[in-house]
């Protein structure tokens, strides 16, 4: 059965390399990376503002009922498909851990697949490549990063990025800007610093390493900060903004007292030196595990009649920031859910953390829960109707620490009580909801995509993907996945046919409107 | 550092493991000999090669560890396996096995496609850091943490009892000598509470009126924006497009959602303390 595999993929390879060998545009490079023709998605976010908004108009709210399936890609793999794919030169990337598959994007049929031996580390999940110049960058369980010719997956270099054997591991796909693959770190279960590190696109050379927080060990300093989400790049300011992880000892906060910088803080970098231009907390000494690694998404628009280069973040401690990106200042912070862990906000925007509902022996009850208000799935900013959508968790929790359970990862417990799934709408100058639409029980883990033509794409908490009119919120067409959805949609055209692309369990789905 | 806890964990385990025997030894009539006890208790005692245990441990590590954390007592979101009920009444992988297969989906497990190899050495992991966990009272390195009963006794049953007659509304749907007559005989500690707070397996029931004006009652199996199923009386699925008919689901659970907001910690100590007092 290898052998017919082989031989198909080879006959395959040949089939791929025919077609598309004569109209080659270039490869991703800095241009395409800054602003992606219709028919690419040269990484995580599409293009670097993490607003996944396509301008494609093809599929809007008139004909979206006739959307179908043009093809599927059953990965064969146990594993959730948690990656963006990304698009270059017709063909798609997209991963689950230890796997990346090249897969044409026309037809959905394996060009190649490659599979990195079995390595130590959480298998949690895996976010995807990045790309730059006809090589793939690609990070592993056990916290190395690899390249490979995109042409066949074949490795060019492989590097370590962090000890696995400390605790830490990885899973996000790289952000690369110019010649700088950025990449970030996990790692919970230890008392652990965070950091980004910039790896030299050819040599796979470290250039610099920014720390979140303090080496481990330092005293009444706080570890953690983890950096496992993508950033998002602003190529006029050379500026990279990243969101980092909470801080540990996680659910106990006496070791680390203070605000625990840079944890659950919103950075800028420059992509060059890897210099701190300026950073904002989201969440001062944290106790509940509320990552803001959620996109920071960049818009420039009217704020109240101003024009603003803007970074909006749903956080996932339920607030919604919008902060003006070229010096982090704050101009607005407000819940967008239930939260009953803050007194207020301060005068630099940031909610101010209650003591008493800090995690203890016999338990608090805390809103959101650990998972939060939203997470790693990517929410979308409209930019037609000014509306920032996210798939949202209304939820609450009890939350427990005592000192048998020490000051070491975890520090404690805490216990989902109940939530459920909401796409809200929310208006950026206001944080009002303008629309909001329920999504079920528990709560549904698809990421949002927003087109030109009116149209929200997402999934709810059966597996349903959706398609929504992002002006009022009402459903337009929707499709049985038969699984969990645990991914964020993305879209582009190929000859002249616009594509939706969504996954769900281990299937990759394409839609399109029927061929004429 | 790894392999020396790995040893360590293993002395553990063995010591644990013959504290054991010779308590359940003591217990038993002396017609048994020891082996016969030992096939006759699930998992308590057995012990497994560190062979096995240490590939469990690497496969744990890979694919478990996240949520369940890396010495099984808890992680990010999944449950202490060494506190588990299944676990506790499994055999040589019988219980755990189906689960680590077909996973859990409605509550977030992924399945996992692993042979039959794999599994035992999960299986001989997760029982070996059950024995030492449970039988030392130990709680891993950097995971989740537990809940005792004993943690949860700071509240006044007094008070709960006055909050569940009056502000809390609970005494419109419950009563200690009704539904709730011996609650805490069958619930106790962190499950007691957790189903206090939100009763996770209750069950919802719907009325469907279909556009003939036929009714039918059951209860609700299934519901989304486009689909809503029933099973009636008779353990029968129906399911219908929601466009087709009207439903009115009974949605008394949400009573509890509703709370969430209102309570204070105190409120809930003391509920708990007066539900405890339900025996």
């Amino acid at each position: 059965m290898k052998l017919v595999r082989s031989i198909f993929l080879i006959a395959a390879s040949a089939v791929a390399a025919v077609g598309f060998a004569p109209s080659l545009p270039a490869q991703v490079d800095d241009q395409v990376l800054v602003h992606p023709p219709a028919n690419s998605w040269p990484g995580y976010h599409g293009d670097y503002s993490g607003r996944r908004h396509s301008s494609l108009t093809q599929i809007a709210p008139e004909n979206v009922k006739n959307l179908s399936l043009a093809w599927a890609f059953q990965s064969n793999q146990t594993s959730l498909i948690k990656s963006s794919p990304l698009l270059a030169d017709g063909i798609l990337y997209f991963t689950v851990p230890e796997n990346v598959w090249a897969v044409d994007a026309r037809s959905g049929h394996q060009i190649w697949h490659y599979r990195h031996p079995r390595s130590s580390g959480e298998h949690i999940g895996h976010r995807g490549v990045a790309m730059y110049k006809g090589f793939l960058y690609f990070v592993t369980p056990d916290a190395h990063l690899v390249s490979l010719n995109a042409k066949d997956g074949t490795v060019r270099w492989n590097v370590e990025v962090a000890d696995v054997n400390k605790g830490y591991w990885t899973s996000m796909a790289p952000l690369v800007v110019r010649n700088h693959v950025l990449v970030g770190v996990s790692g919970d279960f230890d008392n652990l610093n965070g950091y980004i590190r910039s790896i030299d696109a050819e040599s796979g050379a470290t250039q610099w390493q920014w720390d979140s927080t303090p080496p481990a060990g330092t005293p009444n300093q706080t570890t953690g900060g983890m950096t496992w989400m993508t950033g998002t790049y602003d190529p006029d300011l050379n500026l990279v903004y990243w969101g980092t992880g909470n801080p540990t000892p996680v659910l106990n906060g006496s070791t680390r007292p203070g605000d625990d910088l840079y944890t659950c803080s919103i950075v800028a970098l420059n992509p060059d030196t890897g210099k701190l231009a300026w950073a904002f907390q989201v969440s001062p000494h944290d106790t509940h595990d509320w990552d803001a690694v959620e996109t920071p998404v960049l818009v420039d628009a009217d704020f109240h009649g101003e024009p603003k280069k803007m970074l909006m973040q749903t956080s996932r401690n339920g607030y919604f920031f919008v902060l003006d990106r070229t010096n982090g200042k704050n101009l607005l912070t407000v819940p967008y859910g239930p939260v009953n862990w803050a007194l207020g906000v301060d005068k630099q925007g940031r909610p101010i953390p209650n003591p008493a509902k800090e995690p203890a022996p016999d338990g608090r009850i805390i809103a959101p829960d650990e998972g939060g208000l939203t997470n790693y799935r990517s929410p979308s900013f409209d930019t037609k109707n000014g509306l920032f959508i996210v798939d949202a968790h209304p939820s609450w929790s009890i939350y427990f620490a005592k000192p048998a359970d020490g000051v070491y990862g975890w520090a404690g417990a805490d216990y989902d009580v109940w939530g459920k799934g909401v796409l809200e709408a929310i208006d950026y100058q206001t944080g009002t909801i303008r629309w909001s639409h329920e999504l079920g029980p528990e709560g549904s883990g698809a990421g949002v995509l927003t087109t030109d033509s009116g149209l929200t794409f997402t999934g709810d908490a059966m597996g349903n993907f959706l398609a929504i009119d992002s002006s009022n919120g009402k459903t337009l067409w929707h499709a049985g996945s038969g699984s969990v959805i645990v991914s964020s949609p993305t879209a582009y055209e190929l000859d002249g046919r616009q594509y939706v692309l969504t996954s769900s369990g281990s299937v990759l789905f394409a839609w399109a409107l029927p061929e004429k | 550092m790894t392999l020396q806890r790995v040893f360590l964990r293993f002395s553990l385990l063995l010591a644990a493991s013959c504290l054991l025997r010779i308590g359940q030894g003591s217990a038993q009539t002396t017609t048994h000999k020891p082996q016969s006890s030992k096939a006759s208790s699930p998992s308590a005692e057995k012990t497994y090669s560190p062979e096995l245990v240490q590939k469990g441990k690497a496969l744990f590590r890979q694919d478990c560890s996240f949520c369940h954390g890396r010495d099984a007592t808890g992680g990010e979101s999944g449950p202490d396996l060494t506190r588990s009920k299944l676990v506790a009444a499994d055999v040589k992988g019988d219980k755990i096995g189906p689960v680590v297969r077909n996973g859990r989906l409605d509550k977030g497990m992924p399945p996992f496609d692993r042979s039959d190899d794999q599994i035992a050495a999960l299986v001989a992991f997760i029982h070996t850091q059950r024995n030492a966990m449970s039988a030392a009272g130990l709680r891993g390195q950097g995971g989740r943490k537990g809940v005792d009963p004993s943690d949860l006794q700071t509240g006044n049953a007094e008070a709960g009892r006055q909050y569940f007659n009056g502000a809390g509304g609970c005494a419109n749907c419950h009563s200690p000598t009704g539904d709730l007559a011996g609650i805490a005989s069958r619930h106790q500690g962190l499950e007691l509470e957790e189903l206090m707070l939100y009763p996770t397996h209750a069950k919802s029931k719907v009325e469907v009126t279909l556009s003939s004006g036929q009714t039918l009652n059951g209860t609700l199996a299934y519901l989304d924006e486009f689909t809503i199923g029933l099973v009636d009386a008779d353990g029968v699925y129906h399911s219908w497009r929601t466009a087709d008919v009207h439903y009115k689901v009974d949605e008394a659970v949400n009573a509890h959602v509703d709370l969430f907001s209102k309570y204070t910690d105190d409120d809930i100590h003391n509920l708990m303390a007066y539900l405890q007092t339900l025996r």
